[in-house]
């Protein structure tokens, strides 16, 4: 009559120098890396929290050395730096807030939308010129929309006398130079997607009678909502933090977007809000976690679709 | 229910390929029609065209004596269903069998009467709320099938619905599929390049090849007379046994030399076919289905109508002996053998004794007591000898 287990069964232990071989060398390495990664972000937090500007200027001079390291732990924590960016008038922070998610939001939505309707179009449709079409969308997304700012400018200044809506100055006019942004990229990233779902869908789509239009939105779009989501998040993201046309399109501080406006608060070497800045960049952070935090489960199965089948 | 008439239907591709060429098929009301032939005989392309997925280059498509070349799939009233069953994977069973409807604004009693009665032909009720990723291939296969009853359709158009089954399952869903499409009298284009589903399936088939028609009649029809060496020897498993004979005069009529022996062929067979006069001293191919083979031993046949070979396999099934025998023939090689050697994977097999002349597939009784090895002599019943044209390929007739 013997137990479950025999008498002579045991788990034997991996001994310390040997996990440390094996496995304890790929822990550390990732920490470092961690560290490394981090150690930015973890600065701008503590510096927005200090009520302070900077945090070497609040280290005492007396620490020195390694002891220096100890600043990057504020002594006091204060809400100043928030407080003062969200009640002055010379830095109307919500509203650079309010324009780029605004901005962020809808386009990135449109820019879906169109670009979708598009990858449809090179998926699904045979035309003259599609193959020619699609390696031009790629060659010209090569080019960084920086290349195009003095003609962005030009044109935008233009539109302002007949549309002053969609002038240089005004959100809309913004919105719409962001809308040509990224389309290539998406197009071709939704194009690959497409592809993947089986045309006998559509032909079965058809014959059951739905028109184009209905296997567009309501199978092709249903189908690849993974992907979609991924488009959504990455171009919210990236219109989110973009700076340079946004510094030509809405250069006036008083109606800008968050990208221009903190690098407003330290591009006058004089006068550095380091602190208004960090503090302005910890909330504006809060947008786009909500963002990921609604769309993370879908970022994964979307980015790694097509590695895996199935 | 209505007919479907293809007349000298084309299908041209903008790079020059021609896929189906002046294709004419009238299929009855009610009809089970099976297209069938090797990949890439144009045959898929017929029934897409039928269906709209694909354009008709020239020629006329008329369904129910209507005119439908200019029509969208939807306009047509036909139900498609496919080999990888397209069902659409975010849809409930329920949802998919009744997307036709929902489109078509049928209202919402009817509707779910309809998928009711179609998930019961189909043995479908429990599975109704499930998603098409839940279930196997067999349900899955009937779920596209019921996408395609729930509509009442004028006509079913099946594109090799059961090549994705395996073995087992692809004989019971081959006999579902012919009784529900029976009992709803629903006039059917399928197409497979498997010729066991046509002859089983289908009232008529119609054999295709490099996007030409064949051969159009019933299972029997192809199976007996068959027009020309490739039906022969597409039609039918094992294919038509195939050699070259000289058609040579003998004092007691028209005789068939083979390997150096003279096979008379009988009265009956000669009567049939005239023209076979003109062959005189040149060659024939003869065709010889393997049921048409009995062991010598066990035969009654006459000394001139035996073969003598050397038996390289024998396969004992129990109901029969499949027996793989060579003789010093001189085989038929043409397009059509080689296309079908291809479809059947016999290009593959390494060929033991080349210089053994033909290898050809007979089946005895069982009661024949043949071994591997053995010299034996097969009866050949010349009554139900075929003769081709080796030249045309065509049957020697009238």
């Amino acid at each position: 009559m013997s137990g479950p287990a025999g008498p002579n069964t045991k788990v034997e232990r991996m001994s310390r120098g040997r996990w440390l071989r094996l496995i304890g060398w790929r822990h550390l390495i990732a920490i470092l890396f961690v560290i490394w990664a981090l150690f930015p972000v973890f600065y701008v937090i503590t510096l927005a929290f200090s009520g302070g500007n900077t945090l070497t200027a609040a280290c005492p001079p007396e620490k020195t050395g390694l002891a220096a390291l100890t600043c990057f732990f504020p002594s006091t924590i204060s809400l100043n730096n928030f407080e003062t960016l969200l009640t002055s008038d010379q830095w109307p922070f919500m509203i650079w807030i309010r324009n780029t998610v605004l901005i962020a939001t809808i386009n990135s939505f449109v820019a879906l939308l169109m670009g979708a309707a598009a990858a449809f179009a090179f998926s699904r449709l045979r035309f003259t010129g599609r193959r020619p079409g699609l390696l031009t969308l790629m060659l010209v997304q090569m080019f960084p929309g920086v290349l195009a700012i003095t003609a962005i400018y030009t044109l935008l200044t233009d539109i302002k006398d007949v549309f002053p809506f969609f002038g240089i100055g005004s959100v809309g006019g913004l919105a719409l130079v962001y809308l040509g942004g990224a389309l290539g990229v998406n197009t071709f990233l939704m194009k690959g997607y497409f592809d993947t779902i089986p045309v006998d869908i559509d032909e079965s789509a058809r014959i059951d009678g739905a028109s184009t239009v209905r296997i567009f939105f309501t199978l092709v779009m249903r189908l690849s909502l993974p992907i979609l989501i991924v488009v959504y998040f990455v171009s919210f993201q990236a219109l989110f933090n973009e700076l340079p046309i946004a510094q030509v399109v809405l250069p006036d501080a008083q109606n800008t977007t968050v990208a221009v406006g903190l690098n407003g608060l330290v591009a006058n070497p004089l006068v550095q809000q380091w602190g208004l800045m960090a503090a302005g960049g910890v909330m504006a952070a809060i947008p786009l976690v909500i963002v990921f935090l609604i769309t993370q489960r879908s970022l994964v199965t979307g980015l790694t679709s097509g590695s895996v089948k199935g | 229910m209505a007919t479907v008439e293809l007349e000298n239907i084309n299908k041209l591709y903008d790079n020059g390929f021609h896929a189906v060429k002046d294709l004419s098929i009238e299929v009855q009301d009610g009809e089970f029609l099976v297209l069938v032939g090797p990949s890439g005989c144009g045959k898929s392309t017929a029934l897409r065209m039928v269906a709209g997925l694909e354009d008709i280059s020239n020629g006329e498509l008329r369904i129910g004596g209507r005119r439908v070349n200019e029509t969208e799939p939807q306009g047509r009233d036909i139900a498609m269903v496919f080999q990888s069953y397209a069902l659409y994977p975010h849809l409930s069973v329920a949802d998919n069998i009744g997307y036709g409807l929902k489109l078509r604004k049928v209202p919402k009693d009817e509707m779910k009467a309809r998928i009711n009665r179609a998930a019961e032909m189909l043995e479908l009720t429990h599975l109704l709320d499930r998603r098409p990723k839940q279930l196997s291939g067999g349900q899955r296969q009937r779920v596209a099938m019921g996408r395609a009853i729930v509509r009442d359709p004028k006509v079913f158009l099946m594109d090799e619905p059961l090549s994705n089954l395996d073995a087992k399952l692809r004989v019971q869903m081959r006999s579902e599929i012919s009784s529900v499409v029976r009992s709803l009298n629903t006039t059917t284009m399928y197409v497979t390049h498997d010729q066991t589903e046509a002859m089983t399936m289908g009232d008529r088939m119609a054999v295709m090849k490099a996007g030409e028609l064949q051969q159009l009649g019933t299972p029997g029809e192809c199976y007996d007379t068959p027009r020309n060496i490739f039906v022969a020897q597409f039609v039918g498993s094992p294919p038509m046994n195939l050699v070259l004979a000289k058609v040579v005069e003998g004092p007691t009529g028209l005789g068939l030399q083979v390997a150096g022996e003279v096979l008379s062929l009988p009265d009956a067979v000669v009567a049939e076919r005239p023209s076979l006069r003109t062959f005189v001293d040149r060659d024939v191919a003869l065709g010889v289905r393997s049921e048409d083979m009995e062991d010598g031993s066990l035969s009654s046949a006459p000394s001139d109508r035996r073969i003598k070979g050397q038996v390289a396999l024998t396969e004992a099934l129990g109901s029969q002996v499949v027996v793989h025998f060579t003789f010093p023939g001189r085989p038929v090689v043409t397009e059509d053998t080689k296309l079908v050697a291809k479809e059947t994977g016999a290009a593959e097999q390494i060929s033991l004794r080349p210089d053994r002349g033909v290898k050809w597939v007979a089946s005895f009784a069982p009661r024949s007591k043949v071994k591997m090895g053995d010299e034996i002599e097969i009866g050949v019943d010349l009554e139900r000898a075929h003769l081709f044209d080796p030249e045309t390929s065509e049957a020697i007739r009238g």
